[in-house]
């Protein structure tokens, strides 16, 4: 019982992130339309709050957050991720959101260390 | 002694963006936007890219993200932001484009604590 909550304590826990980035983004951009003078606020402003928030869990863990946004426009957008980590310990997530004038895609990246 | 190995620690950034950029123009140098085979390119960019990195030997864990987009007028915009030890840990960016698609990679090393 007790190493299944040091489990908790220190994994990456997918659910937990995804709702702290879906949050952060719905908070920045949430009822917003493409806009390019304000995009790169934006941007800055979902992958900072999100680090924010997940730094707060102070968990023993690096993050890498990164954020695209991209404006509705029938253009393709395609994006790979590969690491080269401890599988045991480190995680990813990723979240789509979109309305009706752009798309944001936000991915977390958890090292253990 | 000592000096040596703190900068062998450090992660470097202009390496790791000569490496990123021979595996893009390998890969998808002069073709043209192709959405059936753009899955397999942003899969061989990273795989190559990470391969050429740990080919290198350095103590460290890797993330390479690649974003492959038609030009068409949208606009894209990305950031990143990371929580780690700046003294060891880095990142480097890649931008490329042709006449039809921009290719954004970007590599994130975090160094491996003994």
């Amino acid at each position: 019982m007790d190493e299944f909550q040091t489990g908790e304590e220190t994994a990456f826990v997918v659910d937990e992130v995804s709702t702290i980035i879906k949050e952060s983004v719905e908070g920045a951009i949430g009822g917003n339309a493409y806009q390019h003078s304000r995009v790169n606020q934006w941007t800055t402003n979902v992958v900072e709050q999100s680090l924010s928030q997940l730094s707060k869990l102070g968990k023993p863990f690096k993050y890498i957050v990164t954020c695209v946004i991209m404006q509705k426009n029938g253009a393709g957008l395609q994006t790979a991720s590969s690491c080269f980590w401890d599988n045991t310990t480190d995680g990813s997530c990723t979240v789509r959101w979109g309305n009706k004038s752009m798309y944001c895609i936000v991915s977390v990246f958890g090292l253990a260390i | 002694f000592l000096y040596r190995l703190e900068s062998q620690v450090s992660f470097n950034a202009d390496e790791a963006s000569v490496s990123v950029k021979e595996c893009i123009e390998a890969i998808i140098g002069g073709l043209d936007y192709n959405q059936n085979k753009v899955n397999q390119w942003t899969a061989s960019i990273v795989e190559h890219s990470l391969t050429q990195l740990v080919k290198q030997g350095r103590p460290f864990k890797f993330i390479v993200n690649c974003a492959i987009m038609q030009k068409s007028g949208a606009g894209l915009h990305t950031a990143n932001s990371c929580y780690w030890d700046t003294a060891t840990d880095g990142s480097c960016t890649v931008r490329w484009e042709n006449r039809t698609m921009y290719c954004v990679v970007s590599v994130f090393a975090v160094a491996l604590t003994c």
